[in-house]
């Protein structure tokens, strides 16, 4: 049933062949084959505990897989850990490994990203850069926050999500990585988050998105990928499908 | 690249509100505004409060007692800030003290001179403190256990290598140290200061600083940004053992002897310090200037105390009071 | 501001409830023990103070935080320099802690009385003071002399084990090196163990030493926590094995009057106290103080643990004491 078609390596920003991932007798997925061309939206749907969220940390560096071989614009097994794949260019907004409470907004938009100043051998934070920095980037995705020092944990959950997503899209990143990004949004912020995806698209930023709203899915990618329990079952092109058909993929109904 | 800002939906008046200061009155009756100044308020307090009881509190002299007397737990809260703020605790910190003044002790002996003795205390101490970090981190076992460890593990060593016999160390430099005068503050003091100031642009000017926090605050996500977390708690662990090699040497400089006893209120007394500081005990926030004031406050209701021929007895009931009220304070803060 | 005003109500209550009321002494002591968390230094704190009101002498008696904290003892010293005490009473924590803490003082001129341990006496000339007399009870001679209650109670050529504190402690190797001195050649020392000061130690390495010694005729310990650990363990063998401890404490002396434990050595941190007390008063007179004086030790067994008991913290019977002599 499944309609995995191979493209050619020198296509996909990411891909990854085997894939698998357990926790302890857990077992997020196994044998995963996954592809996303450069240029595209690529969408990954599938029911809640799919594997969605720790297929995209084993693909970003975060988790370690148990098997299998990834590749990031041509290289192979790229990353060990998240700093060098955010090296590479690859942003992304995780599902629930979002932000530092305790640190101000422009802390967070600048993590392990942080402007300094070199003072003979000392490198000392600029941090009047970081927050001016901070407020443009805030105000071209229109964000409203109260204040760029403010710390995050008196955030509302939607401004928080609006704030990893900046910090995701404002790096100048070659792929971005979404994980339901618009799950704790209002409709005006969704609104936004499609917007700034579709610019990024245009822009020649290769994007990755989880998300459970298919007519979404529908609308912004070009690719959709669908997991159900621990594989992926399907793929097809976003132009050929139907909500229908969609719902029967994830459901295993067809 | 650039951002998509000349189309983003504009329904909404975007970006950023300017930063208001709130006004001196809100600040006054906002609860979480004592929690954060509660060392300050307690240090003011304690200040008046004996600057009229006894008469002798505010003389200058014993105004230099006091900060001299703070030196060494200034230094030691220093350390145990940098690891609190990883949400970690280091249980073993006044052993270290201990095994760095063995050493010295000892290394002096052997003649090796008075700076390879000190340098030598502080790169053991560092040491214990990189190894705390390393089976924290690497083996996975709980900051707790580990320090707990340590500390029942160097004290064994002092033990050993000193004989359970205390060193004399009659070093002029030390001596010197300890007693001499630089402007109005005692060297030592102005160790502390020196310690201070570097701590607190390591924390709130360096990215190692903000690494700090974040991991203390949310491990797991600072890592998910690529923040190497194990390499800022091994880091964080160092650092409060380095600090409790300096403290060590101004020890040893204060009593003219390295003995193999662990004083156990300097290590109760860093913590307590550290949470009149306002320093989260859960990670993630964290000052240096408040743990040190935190210090001498501690050793200023100590001081005045004794002034006011408190018994001996009540006076650990004081610091318990003061520490328990301060983690009262705390629960307001936001 | 609720809070600040609590704290500065507590701390208020305190120091009203607390504060030492100046009255018109003779003179005014400053005292400074080590740590209060042994009794042996707050049966010491208690000579001090009742000696005092014996004497109208007003006195401030602080002690450090525990037996580790040098610097602590050394701090409140010096808060105590820059008070108008008459006399200092000092018993560190070790040789040289509260040396540079005791420098104002000397240049106050004030007299410096040291009881119990010991300041270094070099240290000291190298600070420039030296200290006006120094009362204290020598170890090895209370060891010496338990050396010779166990001549007295075992066959010449017996077996004997020693039970020590903390390794390495001045005291206990002071009290050990007393009692080998006085048992040397007449008795045989099979065996030497650390039991760290502690009772329960000192009561498993006694039954391992019972085991591996059956015709072991007695024990010293260095305090009498360890011997009444050790006395535990001999009963418990079923064994007529004599076990002598050393300090005196209540516990000891109920212990020998109810014919457990063989015997202690009591040493008198009341009388130290008290006697520092009285070279505190005698110095205010100008008098000249002798540079040391042996504070009283004395042998109790059952004829006279209930006399002691009676007396506690005081000596069962008179003791000898010059520093009362002269204050006569
Ligand atoms: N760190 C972890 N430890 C143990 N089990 C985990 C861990 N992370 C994920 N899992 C398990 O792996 C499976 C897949 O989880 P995952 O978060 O990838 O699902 P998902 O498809 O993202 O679901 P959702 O749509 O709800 O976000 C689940 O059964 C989950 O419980
Ligand atoms: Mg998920």
């Amino acid at each position: 049933m499944s309609t995995v078609n191979h493209i050619a390596p020198s296509e996909a920003i990411l891909a990854c062949q085997g894939l698998s991932k357990h926790f302890g007798g857990i077992r997020a997925f196994t044998d995963v084959g996954f592809q996303a061309r450069r240029g595209e939206v690529t969408a990954v749907i599938g029911d809640n505990g799919a594997g969605k969220s720790t297929l995209i940390r084993c693909l970003v560096g975060v988790h370690v897989p148990d098997g299998g071989t990834i590749y990031f614009d041509g290289r192979q097994q790229p990353f060990s850990n998240p700093d060098e794949a955010r090296k590479s260019g690859i942003e992304t907004v995780h599902q629930n490994l979002a932000l530092i409470d305790e640190l101000t907004v422009a802390q967070n938009l600048f993590l392990n990203r942080e402007i300094v100043r070199r003072i003979g051998p000392f490198a000392l934070l600029d941090r009047k850069a970081m927050k001016d920095q901070a407020r443009a980037m805030l105000s071209r995705l229109s964000i409203n926050v109260p204040s760029v020092t403010q710390r995050v944990r008196r955030l509302s959950g939607g401004q928080r999500q609006a704030i990893s997503i900046c910090r995701a899209a404002g790096s100048g990143a070659k792929l971005v990585v979404m994980d339901e990004p618009t799950a704790a949004l209002g409709v005006q912020e969704t609104a936004n988050v499609e917007a700034l995806i579709r610019k990024l698209r245009e822009q020649g930023v290769s994007v990755i998105l989880i998300s459970h709203n298919f007519d979404q899915v529908r609308r912004l990618s070009d690719q959709i990928w669908v997991m159900r329990a621990g594989k992926m079952v399907a793929t097809v092109r976003s132009s050929e499908t139907t909500g229908n058909e969609l719902v029967a993929l994830v459901t295993g109904a067809a | 690249m650039s951002l998509p800002a000349d189309n983003a939906p504009a329904s909404r008046q975007a970006g950023v509100h300017e930063e208001s200061r709130p006004s001196l009155a809100a600040l006054l009756i906002d609860p979480s505004f004592w929690a954060d100044w509660a060392s300050v308020v307690g240090l003011v307090g304690l200040v008046i409060l004996f600057g009229v009881t006894s008469p002798v509190f505010l003389s200058v002299a014993n105004m230099q007692a006091i900060l001299l007397a703070a030196a060494i737990l200034v230094v030691l809260s220093i350390g145990q800030t940098f690891v609190v703020a990883t949400s970690g605790i280091d249980l073993s910190l006044a052993a270290s003290v201990m095994l760095g003044a063995v050493i010295l002790g000892l290394i002096h002996a052997a003649g090796l001179g008075i700076f390879a003795a000190c340098v030598l205390a502080v790169l053991a101490t560092s040491a214990i403190g990189l190894m705390n970090g390393l089976l924290i981190t690497a083996g996975r076992i709980p900051d707790f256990v580990v320090t707990l460890g340590t500390l029942s593990g160097i004290t064994g060593l002092g033990l050993i290598l000193s004989g359970g016999e205390p060193t004399m160390v009659g070093s002029t430099f030390l001596l010197k140290l300890a007693s001499g005068y630089l402007g109005p503050f005692g060297y030592p003091v102005w160790v502390a200061i020196a310690a201070v100031l570097v701590a607190h642009v390591a924390l709130y000017h360096t990215r190692f600083g903000v690494h700090l926090l974040a991991t203390g605050g949310q491990a797991e996500s600072a890592s998910a940004l690529g923040i190497r977390t194990n390499r800022v708690k091994i880091a964080a662990y160092t650092i409060s053992g380095f600090c409790a090699g300096i403290a060590s040497i101004l020890l040893v400089a204060r009593i003219g002897s390295a003995e193999p006893q662990i004083n156990t209120s300097l290590l109760l007394n860093s913590v307590a310090a550290v949470v009149l500081g306002g320093v989260s005990l859960f990670g993630g926030r964290a000052s240096i200037l408040g743990p040190a004031i935190g210090a001498l406050m501690l050793t200023a209701l100590v001081n005045g105390l004794t002034l006011l021929s408190v018994s001996a007895f009540y006076q650990p009931l004081a610091v318990g009071v003061i520490v328990v009220l301060a983690a009262l304070i705390m629960r307001y803060q936001k | 501001m609720r809070m600040f005003n609590c704290l500065a109500l507590g701390a208020g209550l305190l120091a009203t409830t607390f504060a030492v009321p100046a009255h018109a002494e003779d003179a005014k002591v400053a005292a400074i023990v080590k740590g209060l968390d042994n009794p042996f230094f707050q049966t010491m704190q208690k000579g001090i103070e009742e000696q005092a009101k014996a004497d109208g002498v007003g006195v401030n008696v602080q002690a450090a935080a525990n037996m580790g904290d040098a610097t602590g003892q050394a701090d409140k010293l010096t808060a105590m320099a820059l008070q108008d005490y008459d006399c200092y009473l000092v018993n560190p924590i070790s040789v040289s802690n509260l040396v540079q803490a005791l420098v104002p003082v000397a240049q106050k001129k004030k007299p410096i009385v040291n009881i119990d341990s010991t300041i270094d006496a070099e240290q000291a000339k190298a600070a420039g003071f030296a200290v006006s007399t120094y009362i204290g009870t020598d170890n090895v001679a209370a060891g010496a002399l338990a050396g010779e209650e166990m001549l007295k109670l075992v066959p010449k050529g017996s077996k004997v084990a020693l039970v020590a504190g903390i390794v390495g402690d001045v005291g206990s190797n002071a009290r050990i090196k007393g009692f080998k001195q006085a048992v040397e050649g007449k008795l045989d020392v099979v065996v030497m163990v650390s039991a760290d000061w502690d009772r329960e130690k000192a009561l498993t390495a006694a039954t391992d030493i019972l085991a591996a010694h059956p015709d072991l005729a007695g024990f010293f310990a260095a305090n009498d926590i360890m011997a009444l650990g050790v006395e535990r363990a001999v009963q418990t063998s079923g064994k007529d094995v004599k076990v002598i401890g050393l300090d005196g404490i209540v516990d000891a002396l109920k212990s020998v009057a109810a014919g457990e434990l063989t015997a202690t050595v009591a040493q008198y941190p009341y009388v130290v106290g008290a006697m520092g007390v009285e070279a505190c008063k005698l110095a205010a007179k100008g008098k000249e103080l002798p540079a040391n004086v042996p504070a009283p030790v004395l042998l109790i067994n059952k004829d006279n643990a209930e006399a002691s008991l009676k007396n506690f913290p005081r000596p069962g019977g008179d003791y000898p004491d010059p520093l009362r002599e002269m204050l006569k």
